[in-house]
């Protein structure tokens, strides 16, 4: 797709099993490549008390604060699948998706996946897929704008 | 519900109107409501620090002699004594903040509604002009030409806009604003000023009239206002008090200086608030009783005042029961009760006059707490859609805007009520308009998350709806500007939007991804499409 979301960065088989947890492991993706330091991953974790980045049909989004941009490198996703539903405030969330934006780079991606979980069977695809491959092509599928 | 984008609701001439002026409300909040901390700070300094305060402090009051207390370094300025010497006194807190910052605060905030940050510098540069113009506190000129000049410079920016050569955007966009600051600084000073000063002058001089023709109760009607824009200095020492002084040389009191430093329809308008005002506004008003009653600072209620303009009728009606009483019973004070404190008050009453001055100080808090009451409770449920999100709420102050009978209503009613008992979904409108929907913003705290998610699934929709001519963007709440017809954002985040956006329509979400929101958002926006081919 672009370099933004890569192959490396999507984990089909995610191991935490809690909400902050899953936020540092989608955190730690982003600080791997090399596109945030992890200070920014606290931000995320910041973030996530203020407001909830859980956007429904199993998707959450976490993100860092407007005052943690300076935090980022260059513009990047990460995406891990859960086995087991992660207990997101309440919410059910299978899929994570840890975002670094700068300058909307990240915008096309970010629309595919909205528009992907805004369909509830699609989700559904998504949440059931076991391979980075599979989750992918998903992903890749969707046309938007 | 098939009907729905064939008969879009009509909006007669009167509903129109109704609508204007609750964008109006909205905007005088929006402008007033976010300084309310400054209000606040400025009536606790000074209760506490001028020369009849709590703690008299003569540096922080600002009148004490700089030569005699000793303390080097603060700002001071010539002041005439007593004996018509001149010498250095210090400015102080009190005084500054009144001339400059509250009103600068408020240009900045109007500014920034209209315009964003660059509306609201040169709202600040401009209200520079009509504070300095003149010697009286100029919130009346603030209010006006704050959000004027930022609007002047909406105006002027969209002349060149995408004209520029690149690289000369910054140049152009600073020398722009700064040149327009300037002249419009200078205007205000020689026109707005002066013609602040002169109504100020011509209220007193109605003050003066009524008191000549025995007609005191009428004074409220020119008084209550006046000292809600702050003009109640002005009037007060600049007619009563010499009135009164008069009046007192012939027969030892005067109920003249009753007429504005009488707390009592203060005092019943803030407990009106604390009793049935909603949100921040009902959170503050007891404390602000405090420092209006026992520490006199009148100045703290005015803000409520300015947010809700219809409760003067309240504060005229209280006033005047207030003057009324003081002249059936033949009371009123021995000199001025400054600040106007019950304290204050007390002290100045003749032995004689303790009925009246007390009667009139409970009947005048009584009668505008009634009538202040009365108006909070009618618009309470309307405010009430504004400041929270519930979504029936919300429909009934829609309803109340459009008209009865909206087949669009009763959709949203019939989604209501299918969402009954499931709060994560809540639609908050504030105002309704028949024009085209054109711009509709998703803001979050960040900007780069939740709100493109939004904005991607909304322009999906929209898309296949066949809607067209709608920009969708997503902007953290800090860059909000007043200009989108819909501003959709996370229930937590809603309140901080719409002090940013206070005449767009706004819409809490808790779903981003399948809020059924969107679909009414699609409909609205459809029909309204249609509405703007289809009338003449």
């Amino acid at each position: 797709m672009t370099d933004i979301l890569t192959r490396d960065q999507i984990v089909a088989a995610g191991r935490a099993t809690t909400r902050d947890d899953a936020i540092r492991e989608a955190g730690d993706l982003l600080v791997s490549t090399g596109a945030v330091t992890p200070e920014y991953v606290d931000a995320m974790a910041e973030r996530e008390q203020t407001v909830s980045t859980y956007m429904g049909n199993y998707l959450a989004i976490p993100h860092g604060t407007n005052e943690s941009k300076s935090s980022i490198t260059r513009s990047a996703m990460s995406l891990v699948r859960y086995a087991e539903p992660i207990d997101w405030g309440g919410h059910e969330v299978r899929i994570v998706v840890g975002i670094a934006g700068l300058e909307n780079e990240h915008l096309g991606i970010l629309s595919k996946i909205a528009v992907l979980f805004s369909d509830m069977e699609q989700a559904q695809a998504m949440a059931d897929a076991t391979s980075v491959d599979e989750l992918y092509r998903l992903l890749d599928s969707v046309n938007a704008e | 519900m098939s009907s729905l984008a064939a008969s879009p609701p009509k909006v007669s001439g009167a509903k129109a109107a109704q609508v204007h002026i609750q964008r109006f409300g909205a905007f005088l909040t929006g402008m007033i409501m976010p300084n309310l901390p400054a209000f606040i700070a400025w009536g606790l300094i000074t209760s506490l620090f001028i020369s009849k305060g709590w703690l008299p402090n003569s540096i922080l009051g600002g009148f004490g002699n700089a030569d005699t207390v000793g303390w080097e370094g603060a700002a001071t300025a010539l002041a005439k004594a007593a004996d018509g010497t001149t010498f250095p006194q210090y400015l102080g807190l009190v005084g500054p903040m009144i001339v400059y910052l509250l009103p600068l605060l408020i240009a900045n905030q109007g500014g920034r509604i209209v315009y964003g940050e660059r509306g609201g510098v040169v709202a600040s540069i401009a209200t520079m002009g009509v504070i300095v113009g003149s010697t009286i506190p100029m919130f009346l000129g603030a209010m006006i030409v704050g959000p004027l000049a930022a609007w002047l410079m909406k105006k002027i920016d969209s002349i060149w806009d995408g004209k520029i050569k690149p690289g000369f955007e910054m140049l152009v966009n600073m020398y722009s604003a700064g040149i327009l600051g300037m002249v419009l600084a200078i205007g205000a000073f020689f026109g707005i000023a002066p013609f602040v000063t002169n109504v100020s002058a011509w209220l007193g001089s109605g003050v003066q009239s009524l008191a000549d023709a025995h007609l005191l109760p009428l004074m409220s009607i020119i008084v209550e206002p006046a000292k809600v824009l702050f003009l109640n200095n002005a009037i007060g020492n600049g007619t009563l008090v010499p009135l009164g002084v008069q009046q007192t040389i012939d027969t030892g009191q005067s109920l003249l200086f009753l007429v504005e430093a009488n707390p009592g329809p203060g005092f019943g308008l803030l407990l009106a608030f604390a009793l049935f005002g909603i949100g921040t506004a009902k959170a503050s008003a007891p404390g602000a009783i405090i420092i209006q009653f026992l520490g006199g600072i009148h100045e703290v209620y005015f803000p409520f005042v300015l947010m809700k303009p219809v409760l003067i009728v309240g504060l005229i009606a209280g006033g005047a029961t207030g003057v009324a009483t003081n002249a059936v019973f033949g009371s009123g004070l021995r000199a001025p009760a400054a600040p106007g404190s019950i304290l204050a008050v007390l002290a100045q009453t003749p032995r004689g006059s303790y009925v009246g001055v007390i009667l009139s100080v409970v009947l005048s808090a009584t009668v505008t707490f009634f009538i202040s009451a009365v108006l909070l409770r009618a618009s309470r449920n309307r405010d009430l859609a504004a400041e929270s999100d519930g979504l029936s709420a919300a429909i009934a102050q829609t309803e109340a805007n459009k008209g009865k009978g909206s087949s669009a209503l009763d959709a949203l009613s019939g989604l209501a009520g299918s969402l009954a008992g499931e709060p994560a979904m809540a639609a908050a409108a504030t105002a309704v308009a028949d024009h085209p929907v054109r711009h509709i913003v998703f803001a979050c705290d960040a900007g780069m998350g939740s709100s493109a998610m939004g904005a991607s699934v909304l322009r999906d929709k929209l898309k296949k709806a066949g809607v067209t001519g709608v920009k969708v963007e997503n902007l953290a709440v800090a860059s909000l500007h007043d200009d989108a017809d819909f501003v959709i954002s996370q229930r937590e985040l809603t309140d901080r939007a719409r002090l940013k956006a206070p005449t767009s329509v706004h819409i809490s979400v808790d779903n981003f991804m399948n809020s059924p929101v969107y679909d009414d958002v699609v409909r609205e926006a459809k029909s309204r499409q249609q509405t703007e081919g289809s009338t003449p």
